[in-house]
């Protein structure tokens, strides 16, 4: 039969074909099940499932082939889960190993025993015929190759398609097996290197615990029981986490605390929400200290709340710098308080016996007069001036604890009206001087306008002063710079002062010129300096005897102090 | 007419003699009636407690008031004087030791007419006693009474 042995050889050439599809789709399992179920069906026809068995004996439908895509849509319910009624033929081949050929089907006889989507999905392609052969892999059955007829034109299934189909599952069987423990194997591997992987997070984790600077701690949620604890906490409480493990915060704190601890702990688990605690005490080996604390709870896969995690700061040493900053300031408060009400008496209760004295004085050489010598009023007028001249050190004192302890109000500032301000008062006062002013004009500085009022009263004052004695008295108030900044000087052609005495200049009652030569306090530039100083500004005078002086000052130049 | 006189509030010996020569040095002869503290301030101004049976017509043509005082302070008292209808228009002249910027502005926000100092030399303490009396007295034309 010539038919017969056309149909083997062209069988054998499609089987060895099939072979080398199979080696070709390699290990990975579903390429591999899909070309089986393609090769089959392209060697024996129409439609191809591959059925194969599951760990629990169940038989599912791993992989279809028809070249007509609606012939598998239609037979996509297959697919929905493990095989029924419509697997007994599969079942049957498995168990027994004979291959199974049923050259005719008749579907209305089957339509009692199976289920009736599949008899409809059946009914629709048309089936006719069909063939399963088990597929054994070392004498077990792994699944079966089955063949469905449906075409009118092809001839019924025979037992050279039985002979065939076998050939074929004998192999891809094989390259199932293979496949499948292939796919384990990369299976356990991936299990292998999540654990590892898992393992490597948790060593890190380990060490970032440990590592962190604030105590971390874990308490099971049951007993609130220490699991875990970090370094930073060890040396927080002066206790080794050997004897803290597995006790509880009763065993350690005193009883109020724990109870307190283990209220917000129950707060925490009980609300599954992070529960923050900015300041409580805790009693440790080292005495009490104080924690900010955020405690968190930690919940398994079903939310139910099975750690506790606690994280807390050490704030004592913050906590008691506040407290001193605190004590400091209310301090500082309290004196200025005090200075302040101690220059009010000043102010007035010092004044008063110095008008006593000056007026009295004045009453004696009014009112007797015939009874006093030339000496006898000398020392009167002697007392009278003593007792201005402290009415005057006063009056200075308490301007340089004015502008000392008063806010500074910066705003823009007209210099050169200030200066033009001084001069003009001075000049009230002595109208008969005449001295030469020259002031720059629009001088614009950043300033406190009181206090530097009062700076260039002094400064004026001073050339002012100093100058009573010259001839052609000059004053003059312009920019210059120093050492890169912007300052201004006021210059005179007065007496002067020897350099070697200028760091004196700016002391408290510092004085280079004698009471009778010159009169004043010794205040007045220790005032400017210190007006100058608040301004971060610097002031410096160069002077020579006989010749004047300049003095310099800036504004703003300087680091805060 | 009422007798116009002055109402010197001085709790110092001292500065009330010194205040009263410099007001006869300079020839301001009306009546100085002196009290030495806060609380009898108010006393004479509202003429009750030692000063209840003080005549009702007379009336103070300046207070000279100091602020240090005994019992009740210089402010208070100008507090309560611009308080009552009965001596709110009195012109006040603060006199006193202290030119802190604090009881000057306090004593302006008050209502005080006009703030003093009294200077340690009594040649100028003369001067600004004759000057605050020409103003108050001879060049300041008073509320009608």
């Amino acid at each position: 039969m010539p038919g017969e042995v056309e149909r083997l050889r062209r069988g054998l050439r499609l089987l060895s074909d099939a072979i080398v599809a199979f080696s070709e789709a390699g290990t990975d399992y579903h390429l591999l099940l899909d070309a089986v179920a393609k090769n089959v069906a392209n060697v024996i026809g129409d439609t191809c499932v591959v059925v194969l068995r599951e760990p629990n004996d169940d038989l599912i439908a791993g992989a279809i082939y028809d070249r007509d895509p609606k012939v598998v849509a239609d037979l996509a319910i297959l697919f929905s889960g493990a095989l029924g009624a419509e697997g007994q033929l599969a079942r049957h081949t498995m168990l027994t190993g004979e291959p199974r050929l049923i050259p005719f089907i008749d579907l209305a006889a089957l339509k009692p025993s199976i289920a009736p989507v599949i008899h409809e999905a059946l009914a629709k392609i048309r089936v006719h015929g069909a063939l399963a052969v088990a597929m054994r892999v070392r004498g077990q059955p792994i699944g079966v190759l089955s063949v469905l007829r449906h075409r009118e034109q092809l001839r019924p299934l025979d037992m050279i398609d039985c002979e065939l189909l076998q050939d074929l599952a004998n192999h891809a069987g094989l390259a199932i097996s293979n496949a499948r423990l292939t796919d384990q194997l990369r299976e356990s591997e991936a299990i292998r290197a999540a654990k590892e992987e898992a393992l490597r997070a948790n060593r890190f984790l380990d060490v970032v615990i440990e590592h962190i600077p604030d105590m971390v701690f874990v308490k099971d949620a049951d007993r609130l029981a220490f699991t875990r604890f970090n370094r930073a906490g060890e040396q927080l409480l002066g206790v080794p986490r050997e004897d803290l493990i597995g006790k509880n915060d009763f065993d350690f704190f005193p009883a109020a605390e724990a109870e307190f601890f283990q209220a917000k702990d129950r707060e925490t688990l009980n609300n599954k929400q992070l529960v923050e605690i900015a300041e409580e005490p805790i009693m440790t080996a080292n005495g009490q200290r104080w924690l900010h604390t955020k405690k968190v709870p930690i919940l398994d896969e079903n939310g139910t709340p099975v750690y506790l995690l606690g994280i807390s700061r050490d704030i004592t040493d913050r906590k008691r710098a506040d407290t001193e900053l605190r004590r400091a300031k209310d301090q500082a408060e309290r004196a200025s308080k005090e200075l302040e009400s101690f220059s009010y008496s000043v102010a007035h209760d010092l004044r008063a016996p110095l008008r006593g004295i000056d007026g009295f004085s004045q009453a004696l050489i009014e009112d007797y007069a015939d009874k006093l010598d030339a000496e006898g009023r000398r020392y009167l007028d002697r007392v009278r001036e003593s007792a201005q001249r402290m009415a005057l050190l006063i009056d200075d004192l308490l301007n340089l604890s004015k502008v000392t302890r008063s806010e500074l109000n910066l705003r823009t500032v007209d210099l050169s009206a200030l200066a033009a301000t001084s001069v003009a008062s001075l000049q009230r006062v002595e109208p008969i001087r005449n001295v030469t002013v020259e002031i720059e004009p629009n001088l614009s500085v950043e300033a406190d306008p009181r206090m530097l009022a009062i700076a260039l009263d002094n400064l004026f004052g001073n050339a002012w002063k100093f100058t009573s004695k010259t001839e052609g008295a000059r004053i003059a108030l312009s920019a210059v710079e120093r050492n890169g900044h912007r300052a201004f000087a006021i210059r005179d052609n007065g007496a002067g002062f020897d350099m070697q005495y200028a760091n004196k200049l700016f002391g408290v009652f510092q004085r280079l010129h004698s009471e009778s030569e010159f009169p004043g306090t010794g205040i007045g530039l220790a005032t400017v300096a210190r007006i100058i100083h608040r301004h971060r500004g610097q002031v410096t005078a160069e002077g020579t005897p006989g010749q004047g002086a300049t003095f310099y000052f800036t504004l703003g130049t300087e680091a805060e102090a | 007419m009422s007798e116009r006189v002055i109402l010197l509030v001085e709790d110092n010996p001292s500065d009330e003699e010194l205040t009263l020569r410099a007001l006869k040095k300079s020839n301001i002869l009306n009546r100085v009636v002196v009290v030495r503290d806060g609380a009898e301030a108010l006393a004479y101004l509202f003429a009750r407690g030692v000063h209840a049976s003080r005549a009702a017509d007379e009336i103070p043509q300046v207070i000279l008031l100091d602020l240090k005082l005994p019992k009740i302070d210089g402010l208070e008292v100008l507090r309560e004087i611009r308080a009552d209808d009965r001596t709110k228009l009195l012109p006040v002249v603060v006199l006193t030791s202290s030119i802190q910027e604090q009881d000057v502005v306090t004593s302006y926000g008050l209502g005080a007419n006009s703030y003093v100092r009294k200077p340690v030399d009594f040649t100028q303490f003369v001067e600004a006693v004759r000057q605050l009396g020409l103003y108050w007295l001879v060049i300041n034309q008073p509320l009608p009474t």
